[in-house]
């Protein structure tokens, strides 16, 4: 081993590669995916021609997440899986986080299956996305619910055996591709007073009798991306849905397989909040250098460099810690300190960016335009901070694994 | 490839230090700050495994390392006592001014010195602060004129804020060649200490670092031969170089601070119990101690970040850059420096009266940091380079090397 801070060749080029396509194609159209609500599946479908026709390894982002079978370390280390994911996640939302979130595949619910799964159900619910020319297919992942966010053991919606099916009532709410998915990780629990051991993960299918859409959310940002509210009334889910199988719940797996996913994702989330606070460091550089006379000793100016420079130095120590937290997992090592770690750094990153790039624009800023998304990135970075675990839950996480005798507050 | 592993070389390295660190520093570093020095046992181990040398490159002398080792053994070293590697003595910024500006064959010949026996007595010092700014330009106000011979320099002015200045054998001082030229008719001369018209200043009493000495130059007519010119000094982009690295290593020092500082506060939040249980399981303590924990684990990858750079630089890597490693360097020492900073200040915080008390290493650490804050480079001049270098505008010397005008600091 050695210490080394240069991304190899494939990274370098996939960075490269959805640079320019973020910058070409994507943010050309971003304001407008805003304003309508979401991106059009024409769009969409070309990402996907798109990425196969430029191998596997074109918009690594969704192809991270897409695999049904969880590759052995030896070649986790070698083609380094997730820092390959967290480097392009970074490039795409610096284009738009909301195209990241929308683009088709399995999404957030394709660690859980992938680690949890029997082989069986990774081959019925990762197939659906092989061949998408002429479908497009999202998977998604359901865990909070009106009364439960963080806390995933306060989870209220029930489970219960009935012949061959599991019969499903409750709530799921702000579930990302929700609405569109094809399926559903969806978490419920036998009975309340069993704590972690009561969860059940199931994968609810579109059109599983007693599921519906309740209401799509009017977000703050992200608003090309579809956050939905999923119902369960009498859900009948066939017993073969039970991800896992039933042997599979002896222990605290249930839990485990929530939390496992955390530990996957929050690098992503992490990298894709640098990427958008990035996105504002950016134009907020290329602002100064075009409006303010810095030829000549105005007073203003060396405060100014200095909020860039805090800007800039925060964004990369965040960085950092996010590209830690991916080594150690394709290293195979624990990592969930480290990854609540680059969540939290990166999210107040990211809306300092964020909100000190408009404070140094001034007024302009603040106006929305064709090539002006200051204002947009300020609206898409704030739930940075909030989903995947809020800063405080993500500073709990790491608490706890500061202080070994500490349980909970 | 991105790989964030030490080498097993490094490891090596590291673990010894680690070790010296340990048993040697940490138990003593109260006896280092009363004595306000670091006893020759002390001097002779550290030396005796090579620490002062390793970054310096094989052909001058040194064991070649690279920076990478350098930052590692520099976190070791501070983590057992950050006063330690400001006072091991050795060539220390003498030695990198002396590649840096003199080039490699000076470098070498000005290196040799403190190579084999002895060398643990042998110290290098930088003169380049100065106590006030020049008024009517940019500059240094103390003076190098050709003597009147025609031959050599003559040397006048007074130098401040000088690391091991009542201890070196050699200086390095600046001094303002062309006045026409402002920074950039800055010139490097070679002085030993007992050159005629050199006196040096009394030792300062300072805030922390106790262990290492600060001081300062008068130099009253003092004559030098040409040779004992550094030619490559009038360059701001050179000194912006000398500057970045050598608080990069400050930056490294930082982190072995915070580590410190983090470490024993966790473990007395740990042991102290208030209101029936450990005041770690309280909230507003627990998430203190997290976010010390984020800084200091983001200040290290930043350091390791940065110190690789430069020895991409070093080796002629494909596509390095060198404005690249500026940048690194200075998102790394200001973020470094704060994050000790906040580190010492918390460390005393939790341990609430008894932190105050010098029962505890914490208000020993808060001081240093506030010290190591103000030397090699400050976090706000490491700003101002950074944004220079971000906004892609040339490296203003007034705002970016330590001066009177934007902050001294000890070099």
């Amino acid at each position: 081993m050695t210490i080394e801070f240069s991304p190899n060749k494939r990274q370098r080029e996939t960075q490269a590669m959805i640079h320019q396509f973020a910058e070409g194609i994507v943010r050309p159209e971003s304001l407008k995916w805003d304003r309508e609500h979401g991106i059009p599946h024409d769009f969409l479908r070309r990402i996907v021609m798109m990425a196969q026709s430029m191998g596997s390894s074109a918009l690594g982002v969704n192809r991270g997440s897409g695999e049904a079978e969880e590759v052995d370390l030896e070649t986790r280390k070698k083609r380094q899986i997730a820092l390959t994911t967290i480097l392009s996640a970074e490039e795409m939302s610096w284009g738009d986080a909301g195209l990241l979130l929308c683009l088709p595949g399995p999404g957030l619910g394709a660690p859980p299956v992938r680690a949890s799964g029997t082989p069986e159900q990774r081959q019925r619910f990762f197939s659906i996305f092989e061949d998408m020319s002429q479908e497009l297919r999202w998977g998604a992942y359901a865990l909070t619910e009106p009364g439960a966010g963080s806390d995933v053991s306060g989870i209220r919606t029930s489970c219960r055996k009935d012949g061959k099916h599991w019969v499903i009532n409750g709530r799921k709410c702000f579930i990302t591709n929700g609405a569109r998915a094809s399926w559903n990780v969806v978490f419920a629990t036998l009975d309340p007073s069993l704590g972690r051991a009561g969860h059940r993960a199931f994968v609810v299918e579109k059109g599983t009798p007693g599921f519906s859409v309740g209401k799509i959310e009017d977000k703050m940002g992200l608003r090309a991306s579809e956050t939905a509210e999923l119902v369960f009334e009498d859900c009948r889910v066939p017993e073969e849905n039970l991800l896992g199988g039933e042997e599979s719940y002896k222990s605290k797996e249930g839990f485990m397989t929530a939390m496992k996913t955390f530990d996957n994702t929050r690098p992503l989330v992490a990298a894709m909040a640098i990427g958008i606070g990035r996105a504002a460091y950016d134009y907020a550089v290329g602002f100064v250098k075009d409006h303010y006379v810095l030829s000549r000793p105005i007073p203003r100016y060396a405060a100014l460099a200095e909020r860039l420079a805090r800007i800039g130095r925060q964004l990369e120590a965040a960085r950092m810690t996010t590209w830690r937290a991916a080594w150690l997992a394709d290293q195979g090592e624990p990592n969930a300190r480290e990854a609540s770690i680059c969540k939290a750094m990166a999210g107040g990153a990211a809306i300092r960016a964020c909100i000190e790039a408009i404070e140094i624009c001034g007024a302009e800023g603040s106006i929305s335009g064709e090539h002006q998304l200051l204002e947009k990135w300020f609206r898409d970075i704030k739930v940075y901070d909030i989903f995947e675990g809020t800063g405080q839950i993500q500073r709990i996480v790491i608490s706890k694994r500061l202080l070994p005798d500490l349980k909970a507050f | 490839m991105i790989a964030l592993q030490p080498t097993d070389d490094q490891k090596m390295v590291r673990d010894s230090v680690a070790q010296f660190a340990e048993r040697t520093l940490r138990p003593r570093l109260r006896e280092f700050e009363r004595a306000r020095d670091l006893p020759d046992d002390v001097l002779q181990a550290a030396h005796g495994m090579g620490l002062p040398l390793a970054a310096f490159p094989e052909a001058a002398g040194g064991s070649g390392l690279g920076v990478v080792t350098q930052v590692l053994i520099e976190e070791e070293l501070a983590y057992g006592d950050p006063a330690a590697p400001f006072a091991l003595g050795g060539p220390g910024a003498y030695g990198w001014a002396a590649l840096l500006f003199g080039g490699p064959e000076q470098g070498k010949a000005l290196l040799a010195p403190f190579v084999g026996e002895g060398a643990h007595t042998r110290v290098g010092a930088v003169a380049w602060g100065e106590p006030r700014a020049c008024r009517d330009r940019g500059g240094m106000v103390t003076t190098a004129e050709r003597s009147s011979s025609g031959q050599g320099w003559t040397l006048r002015g007074e130098k401040a804020y000088v690391l091991n200045a009542d201890r070196a054998q050699g200086f390095i001082v600046f001094a303002q060649v062309d006045a026409a030229r402002a920074w950039e008719g800055l010139g490097a001369f070679v002085l030993p200490c007992d050159a005629k018209g050199l006196r040096v200043l009394p030792r300062l009493d300072t805030l922390g670092l106790g262990a290492a000495s600060f001081g300062g130059l008068a130099l009253d007519g003092v004559e030098v031969s040409d040779d004992a010119r550094l030619p490559l000094a009038g360059d701001a982009q050179r000194l912006a170089w000398f500057f970045a690295t050598q608080g990069l290593l400050v930056a490294a020092r930082c982190v072995g601070l915070a580590r410190a500082a983090f470490e024993t506060t966790r473990d007395y939040c740990e042991q102290r119990k208030a209101f029936g249980k450990p005041i770690g399981h309280f909230q507003a303590v627990a998430f203190t101690l997290a976010d010390r924990n984020m800084d200091l684990e983001a200040a290290r990858t930043m350091v390791w970040h940065a110190a690789w750079l430069w020895d991409e630089v070093a080796r002629g890597a494909e596509g390095s850059d060198a404005r690249s490693a500026l940048l690194h360097s200075a998102w790394a020492v200001s973020f470094a420096k704060e994050a000790a900073m906040r580190a010492g200040d918390d460390a005393v915080q939790l341990h609430g009266g008894s932190g105050f008390m010098r029962d505890y290493p914490v208000e020993k650490w808060m001081r240093d940091a506030k010290q190591m804050q103000l030397c090699g480079m400050t976090a706000e001049q490491a700003d101002q380079l950074a944004a220079a270098i971000a906004l892609g505008r040339p490296i203003d010397p007034a705002l970016v090397l330590p001066g009177a005008e934007s902050q001294n600091v000890f070099v």
